[in-house]
């Protein structure tokens, strides 16, 4: 004999819900977004240059000056470090603080606030599935068309 | 060899303001940008005010999270700067005062110090903090002992307390939002709500320039921003630039529909103070961070107790980010709200925050040890790299 349920709990365990750790995820990729200089490709990267077309920019330069002044690139060779590479080393030259971890602004003793994801006014509500915040009925009706478990930023 | 000029370069991640000491400062931005419009050339520096159409701009920056990383970009940004084309020098007659980030890392100064010898053919060299500079600015001008030096800029916001001249290491704070972020998050926000704009970076920057101002109490604003017609005193459009009869955009009073006009407009609602607020409550878009005000109070909490008083009556602002109208004062309000009763809070904001510190190298220079200060050519080619480490105190 099959248990009495209600329809709604059945409902909400078939809808896939984010766990923690995916929306610490989600939070973490965008403010990671917010730190790019572009978010299109380069247009001129189909630029192919031609051989034959003289390039006039170099011709005016004498071949022969006194001081030979180095190309930009060898210094993009000389110098070749990531950020990454960077902040590792500097572990190495800086060990104890302050160092550039270290002077990091530490977190606010004040609430955090909450915004609509939709609209930006302050919000009362959460979305269930991903933890998006949202003001009202309508406002929930565009963040479940467009970025509820969609967005990927 | 005293001199009475230097050639001063304020290396900043998105404009570079640089000059001779005896003229007035350029401000050139520090990148290479690529127009859809020209297939021909790249714009170095200030070659972008020649770009017809600057729609879809492609940024290359020499820095990347505050530090110089691309050394190409920067080397041809440089060789733009110098020469003829932008603000000529040079380096054998002029001494150099040039800025670094703070607590920049060790193989980027050794580039900076190899680079301006041995390319540049540097005779004198001062590789500087810009909040020094700034800190050296403000107490020419005011005669005090500590200051604290806010730097807004493209990258970060800095905090960095001074005791007599020297910064208090301890008490620096870096908070990791900028003017960057805010264009980015601008950006991601309009284009959500209304329209794609995600590849005009150059455009969107305009539009927050124009259009965002700090508010005063941010919850009261949320209020008036959400009402209708007349009372909603904060939505405005923004006329889109069209690069043919509009070379910049421009905000607007809502017109209603029949008198609409023919262009493009983008309609600003609390996007118009939502977006400095990240600098105020970086928590808002989830960063785990203090904003301004706390910051500056946590700074000056970690200092010593007897130079207290002294740092909260000198607090300095500069940087692109303190151009939002209602920087200084909400600064100075939420100051004065955390700070002890007993103490005067001093908030000041220069007249002209973006060059504050380029103005600053002007008045290090006439300092009577100036020359103790730098480094010589001489000095570099007898005892090498290492010197300059313990020369500037980066």
């Amino acid at each position: 004999m099959t248990t009495r349920e209600s329809g709604r709990v059945k409902e909400a365990e078939k809808r896939r819900v984010l766990d923690d750790a995916a929306r610490k995820r989600r939070a973490r990729k965008a403010i990671e977004a917010l730190e790019r200089d572009n978010f299109h490709e380069d247009p001129h990267a189909d630029l192919v240059m031609s051989k034959k077309v003289p390039k006039f920019a170099d011709s005016n330069e004498k071949p022969t000056r006194k001081k030979k002044s180095k190309s930009s690139d060898y210094y993009k060779m000389r110098f070749r470090k990531t950020f990454a590479q960077l902040v590792e080393e500097d572990a190495g030259f800086r060990p104890d603080p302050p160092n550039y971890m270290s002077v990091q602004a530490p977190p606010s003793n004040f609430p955090d606030r909450h915004f609509c994801a939709v609209c930006g006014f302050p919000s009362k509500y959460t979305c269930i599935p991903c933890g998006a915040r949202y003001c009202s009925v309508k406002c929930l009706g565009t963040h479940l068309d467009t970025r509820c478990l969609k967005w990927t930023a | 060899m005293s001199k009475t000029s230097c050639y001063i370069v304020d290396n900043g991640a998105y404009t570079a303001k640089l000059g001779i000491s005896t003229m007035e400062p350029k401000v050139v931005p520090n990148c290479i940008m690529k127009a859809k419009s020209e297939r021909r050339r790249p714009f170095i520096g200030s070659q972008i005010d020649e770009c017809r159409d600057a729609s879809g701009l492609f940024y290359i920056l020499p820095f990347q999270k505050g530090f110089l990383i691309n050394w190409d970009t920067q080397k041809t940004v440089w060789d733009y700067m110098f020469s003829k084309e932008c603000c000529p020098v040079n380096f054998n007659e002029t001494p150099l005062i040039i800025t670094e980030p703070l607590f920049n890392f060790a193989s980027i100064q050794e580039a900076m110090t190899e680079i301006f010898f041995e390319e540049y053919d540097c005779q004198t060299l001062l590789r500087i903090n810009a909040t020094d500079l700034a800190d050296y600015h403000y107490r020419k001008m005011h005669n005090n002992n500590c200051t604290v030096v806010v730097d807004s800029g493209y990258s970060y916001t800095y905090i960095v307390p001074y005791i007599n001249g020297k910064k208090y290491r301890e008490g620096i704070l870096r908070i990791d939002v900028g003017g960057k972020v805010l264009t980015n998050h601008l950006k991601e926000v309009i284009s959500y709500r209304q329209l794609n704009v995600m590849d005009e970076t150059y455009v969107i920057n305009q539009v927050k320039e124009d259009s965002c101002f700090v508010s005063q109490d941010f919850m009261a604003d949320m209020e008036i921003a959400q009402k209708r017609g007349s009372a909603n005193t904060i939505m405005k459009d923004y006329v889109l630039p069209d690069y043919t009869t509009l070379r910049r955009g421009y905000l607007r009073d809502i017109v209603k529909k029949e008198e609409d006009l023919d262009q493009q407009t983008l309609r600003m609602n609390n996007e118009r103070f939502s977006i400095p607020e990240l600098l105020f409550r970086p928590s808002d878009i989830g960063i785990p961070q203090m904003g301004i005000p706390e910051g500056i109070m946590h700074s000056i909490n970690s200092c010593p107790e007897e130079h207290m008083e002294n740092l909260l009556q000198n607090i300095v602002l500069y940087g692109g980010n303190t151009l939002f109208p209602g920087f200084r004062d909400r600064t100075y309000n939420d100051v004065r709200s955390l700070a002890l009763d007993h103490y005067d809070v001093n908030v000041s904001l220069p007249d002209n925050p973006i060059t504050y510190a380029w103005e600053g190298g002007k008045h290090i220079l006439t300092d009577p040890d100036f020359y103790s200060f730098c480094m010589t050519k001489e000095e570099y080619e007898e005892e090498g790299k290492a010197v300059a480490f313990e020369k500037f105190d980066i």
